[in-house]
């Protein structure tokens, strides 16, 4: 091992894809050592895996091999000739040696070889110094070449999409990017042209490689052919300073190395963390880091004076919002101030928040989620899945968004448990989505009414004796699949399909599989970075840190808060609405802007106009905080330590790699700050202290202390009693001399920094309390399915969301912001279009309950009849002025205008 | 004699020959290698060697340069290929004078002069920027105004005063390893050291640079 460069350190996991009962070991015998293995785990795999680092370049061990490069050639005794170790599976007796002559020998050609056509780049290239044809060339090459002639020449690099790069010339054709677009992404976008030694990459004429995960391909390239427009020349790997930490795009919360040089974020890549991202990211994720260098950030507080926002000092700022939060305390109650918010920040921010609103202030109007969620009881109390649930599923069923837009990392982990692992996947929506053509199942449904359906499937996959015709594919494969899998649960992926529907039908639509008897199992599937944990750490009504509810947690709290709030308080959409009709006299903002958030544009527009107060936490100016009393400036990813959940409520550790411009303060600090200033000392220092309380006094997290963050580098899932198993076996696979390189073509071993090595004691495991049965007793009380369209004329809104939309991070990120839509289009299928008789492009008018607008109408297949699509996450005017909170759905009625505008998209 | 014999020595020293000279007027030859402060070459054509490529920021074993590279613009590159040093400094009260950086450059854009007088009164002065470490458009380095050095002790300040040659070769004598420089062209090829052998004679054209 000493010889190979840290950047090669081979990973720390196993993986290989389940055989149908084969889990018989053999014995190989690699270089004299006699070792056990899997029968059929790859030969290159199983030397890894006990220390013999065998060069390769095609290989990939997300992957399946190709023996492309010839670089993994080994003796195996027996067999003629030389064996590429990357796709020779081990058998009982095997005996291989990896450094004779004869394979030395053969490394020299294929290196020599590989080299010929190569430039001597590497001073200009962003792969050199950390490239892995450099560094296998440094180990096992034959340090010179007898190649004098001429190389072969392409043009300096070529987009091939508006993010990635291509240099020909440096390209080896491993056939690991083509691949990965192919196998891993399902975007089969790029492939190889040509033949012999004009052999290259190429994308197909007139489509460029546009897919959402293109930036996975520039960093599993072991040249420096693919290379990232966002990181060109920016820095070079010596310059870099590393840090381990999760993604905070969305809510899968993929592990990934933030890369920072002079102080400025300029990189982030995928991690392999088995039980989360297998090492992908996608392309929000990895360039979403840009946004934390915008110039309109803010670094000072602001205060209300003279009809506008001044900079104020800090002591002032803070002075200020006491005043405001008593003033509105001693005059109207606790009852007067709501919370909104904290579903972007950190766990630390969102239990400081919730001890200073429900422990310090004492009101219960507190939601993170701003009317795209599911109800705070059923995402708290439902059974979870883990990621890896999918992998070991009986069937998946998708009950909720595509996945490909709002969660994109989790739909690589869907489609592979589909196409590679076989299992069966219904697709239960109102419209298609990126994993409906690997679906055995598309079970349809106007938008708003999935229990018809769902009640069909629940009965055909408790095994009800006929079998619908729409299902007789996917019952065919669960049969087939029981065959290697008989058991393993039955998987839900739960969301918000659209938020112009209430979350109610979902939900009993959910409760339905819920009691089939199938043993479901639910994945959330709410897409906003931090949702989970906020949840999890009481910033929701009637909820308390730990995932109890107000009643079960109230004396344990009390013994640290100074009071814990009386009754249950409000959700998102009521606190809006009595802000709005003057009940509530002061919104706390946290990292919020309910008038682009909220689907109800109205009512959020009409609540900040009338509440009396606002304090707001942000990063940027938002017309949210037109009217703000005092904004706080807060520091943001990559300038906070902490810890989040995701979607499994898996509890990881975020990173700090930069300290912030100006003068920003972290969410939890300014709570603490203000409650000091309320009268009551949180005695809270530091993250690791909030970390440590959050441990004691919420119960979800006993075992989860600052220790247990820093150490589990996978995370823990909550509660840890469930899973025991894992945390002690993440624990004692860490290795101390293994350090985290900042480099990962290969996957980035574990960091080894902060573990306390092997043999490290699992933490003290404590059973929760834990709500029973949420999802069956809100099912109960949820109101009435609805009723069919209004009439034939009538279309049914969906308003879901894209992945690269106005939200702050694609916008503020120079690199995303190019490919996003952020004006909205009403999206009908053909025929749809026909009745209407206009054409494609044409303005509309549609016509909602709520208003009216125009909007430019596109042809779209994949919208079913009856349906329009308006994307959600687009500027005004759009979905948000069509949605009325309190309707169960949102019909809408499409007019032409009279003089109709074309206009050019 | 006896209290003036204790001068003996003394005034022995007076009729030897002097070993001070008229510094700073006139000054003593310095070793062909001699270490002084850095010049950032250019090639004939005017276009900068330097490439941004850090190399030398990453050997600097004082932490003293900091480089960032940019892509060439398209109509007017600074830079044949790609990449040129965008930004390139060196603070000169942390250098030691040791040459690391000009054995990294693979380009021979960084060499280091015979010029060692300076002395500043502010440390931004001791911080050269890159408009002051590139030669002229005659290839000589740039005079500051804190620096003290006269006529021609700019002279033979680059390429060939490298201890290896650029493609890393242990046999320098008679081959031409350097490419050529703004106000120089391509200078002459080194001899050998040893001196009781005969130098080998030198070839015009530049060697063949082979390497995997
Ligand atoms: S571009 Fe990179 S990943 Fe793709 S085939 Fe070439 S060397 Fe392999
Ligand atoms: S899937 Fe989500 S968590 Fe993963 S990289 Fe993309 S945005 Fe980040
Ligand atoms: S001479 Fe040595 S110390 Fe000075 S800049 Fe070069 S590498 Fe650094
Ligand atoms: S001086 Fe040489 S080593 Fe330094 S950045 Fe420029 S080209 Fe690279
Ligand atoms: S790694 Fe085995 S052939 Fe490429």
């Amino acid at each position: 091992m000493s010889s190979v460069p840290i950047s090669q350190w081979p990973s720390e996991y196993k993986y290989s894809a389940p055989v149908a009962g084969d889990t018989e070991m053999v014995n190989v015998t690699i270089d004299g050592v006699e070792v056990q293995a899997p029968r059929g785990e790859l030969l290159i795999k199983v030397a890894q895996d006990y220390g013999t680092y065998i060069p390769r370049f095609c290989y990939h061990e997300r992957m399946k091999p190709v023996g492309m490069c010839r670089m993994c050639l080994v003796e195996v005794e027996g067999m003629r000739g030389l064996q590429i170790s990357c796709a020779t599976p081990v058998v009982e007796g095997m005996v291989v040696t990896t450094q004779s002559p004869d394979v030395k020998e053969a490394q020299d050609g294929v290196l020599e070889f590989l080299l010929i056509n190569h430039p001597l780049d590497c001073p200009v290239c962003d792969r050199g110094g950390e490239c892995p044809l450099q560094d296998q060339t440094l180990a096992f090459g034959p340090g010179e070449s007898r190649f004098v002639e001429e190389k072969r020449h392409f043009e300096k690099p070529i987009p091939i999409s508006d993010l990635v790069l291509l240099d020909r010339e440096r390209c080896i054709q491993c056939g690991r990017c083509t691949r990965f677009a192919a196998e891993v992404a399902g975007d089969p976008l790029i492939d190889f042209g040509g033949r012999g030694s004009s052999t290259e990459v190429i994308t197909y004429p007139g489509a460029p490689f546009s897919s959402y995960f293109s930036g996975n391909v520039v960093q599993i390239c072991p040249v420096g052919a693919l290379t990232a427009r966002s990181y060109r020349f920016k820095a070079r790997p010596w310059d870099l300073s590393a840090v381990e930490t999760s993604c905070q795009s969305c809510s899968v919360g993929c592990r990934g190395v933030l890369d920072s040089a002079s102080n400025r974020l300029v990189r982030f890549l995928g991690v392999d963390s088995e039980p989360v991202n297998h090492g992908w990211l996608c392309d929000k994720g990895r360039y979403g880091y840009e946004w934390v260098h915008a110039k309109d950030r803010l670094n000072i507080p602001l205060v209300a004076r003279g009809g506008g926002l001044v900079p104020e000092s800090w002591p002032q700022a803070l002075e200020l919002a006491t005043s405001v939060i008593r003033d509105v305390f001693d005059k109207h109650g606790a009852k007067a101030i709501g919370v909104l918010g904290g579903a972007q920040g950190t766990n630390e921010d969102a239990y400081a928040w919730a001890r200073l609103a429900k422990g310090v202030i004492g009101t219960d109007n507190v939601d993170a989620q701003l009317g795209d969620g599911l109800p705070a009881e059923v995402v708290i109390g439902m059974e979870r899945a883990t990621i890896a649930d999918l992998d070991s599923a009986r069937a998946i069923v998708l009950l909720g968004p595509d996945l490909k837009e709002e969660l994109p990392v989790l739909y690589l982990r869907v489609r592979r448990a589909a196409v590679d692992l076989g299992v069966p996947l219904v697709d239960i929506g109102a419209s298609n989505t990126g994993l409906t053509p690997y679906a055995q199942a598309v079970l349809r449904h106007l938008p708003g009414d999935p229990e018809a359906v769902t009640e069909k499937l629940a009965a055909a996959l408790a095994g009800q004796p006929t079998r619908p015709d729409e299902l007789r594919p996917l019952l065919e494969a669960i049969d087939k699949r029981a065959l290697i899998q008989k058991e393993g649960p039955v998987v839900v992926v739960l969301g918000r399909s659209s938020v112009a529907e209430a979350a109610d039908a979902t939900v009993r639509a959910a409760a339905i599989l819920a009691q089939a008897g199938i043993s479901a199992k639910f994945l959330s599937a709410l897409p906003t970075a931090n949702v989970h944990g906020a949840l999890d750490l009481g910033l929701a009504p009637g909820f308390l840190p730990g995932r109890v509810t107000l009643a079960a947690g109230r004396d344990e709290l009390a013994k640290t808060w100074a009071r814990v709030p009386e009754e249950q308080g409000l959700g998102a959409a009521k606190i809006l609405a009595n802000a709005a009709g003057g009940e509530i006299k002061l919104l706390v903002l946290l990292n919020c802007d309910p008038i682009a958030d909220f689907p109800d544009g109205q009512l959020a527009k009409d609540a900040l106009k009338n509440v009396e107060h606002v304090i707001s936490l942000n990063s940027f100016t938002n017309e949210s905080m037109r009217h703000a009393d005092v904004v706080f400036p807060i520091t943001v990813w990559g300038e906070q330590r902490g810890s989040i959940s995701n979607i499994e409520g898996r509890v990881a550790r975020l990173g700090r790699k930069i300290t912030p411009d100006g003068s920003t303060m972290e969410p939890w600090r300014i709570a603490t700050e203000l409650a000091a200033r309320l009268g009551h000392e949180m005695d809270l220092e530091s993250f690791t202290e909030v970390q440590d309380e959050i441990a004691q006094v919420a119960p979800a997290f006993v075992g989860v202390d600052s220790k247990l963050i820093s150490w589990a580098r996978d995370g823990a899932v909550l509660p840890v009693a469930d899973h025991a198993a894992e945390i002690t076996l993440a624990l004692s696979s860490l290795d101390q001399n293994k350090r985290s390189a900042g480099v990962s073509w290969e996957p980035i071993p574990t960091s080894g920094e902060d573990t306390p090595g092997n043999g490290a004691v699992p933490p003290a495991v404590i059973s929760p309390p834990r709500p029973a049965q949420a999802l069956y007793s809100w099912a109960k009380q949820a109101p009435e399915r609805t009723a069919a369209l209004a009439d034939s004329y009538s279309l049914r809104l969906v308003a879901s969301r894209t992945l690269y939309g106005n939200d702050l991070i694609t916008t503020q990120s120079p690199s995303l912001a190019r490919l996003a839509t952020v004006t909205a289009q009403l999206r009908v299928n053909e025929r749809e279009r026909d009745r209407l008789g206009v054409a494609d492009g044409e303005v509309v008018r549609v016509i909602s309950s709520r208003s009216s607008i125009e909007l430019p109408l596109v042809v779209d297949p994949s919208v079913p009849e009856r349906v329009a699509l308006v994307a959600i996450n687009r500027d005004a005017p759009g979905a948000s002025d069509l949605v009325d909170i309190n309707e169960s759905v949102t019909d809408l009625r499409i007019e032409t205008l009279s003089k109709p505008v074309i206009k050019e998209s | 004699m006896g209290k003036f014999s204790g001068f003996r020595i003394t005034i022995a020293q007076v009729f030897k020959p002097k070993v001070t000279g008229d510094y700073p007027n006139s000054k003593r030859p310095k070793p062909e290698r001699f270490h002084g402060r850095h010049v950032l070459n250019r090639y004939e054509d005017g276009m900068e060697k330097c490439i941004g490529c850090e190399l030398c920021a990453g050997v600097c074993p004082a932490n003293c340069i900091y480089v960032r590279g940019a892509d060439n613009p398209p109509d007017s590159p600074v830079s044949p290929g790609e990449r040129y040093g965008f930004v390139y400094e060196i603070n000169y009260l942390r250098c030691i004078h040791c040459d690391l950086c000009v054995e990294a450059c693979p380009t021979e854009a960084i060499t280091e002069t015979k010029l060692f007088e300076f002395s500043f009164t502010n440390r931004q002065d001791a911080i050269y920027t890159k408009s002051e470490l590139v030669v002229d458009d005659q290839g000589r380095a740039q005079r500051q105004p804190w620096e003290l050095w006269l006529g021609d002790e700019d002279d033979q300040t680059s390429g060939w005063m490298r201890a290896t040659a650029s493609a890393g070769q242990a046999e320098f004598e008679g081959k031409v390893g350097w490419s050529g420089e703004l106000g120089v062209g391509v200078r002459a090829a080194e001899p050998s050291q040893d001196k009781t052998r005969t130098a080998i004679a030198p070839t015009s054209e530049p060697e063949e640079v082979a390497l995997g």
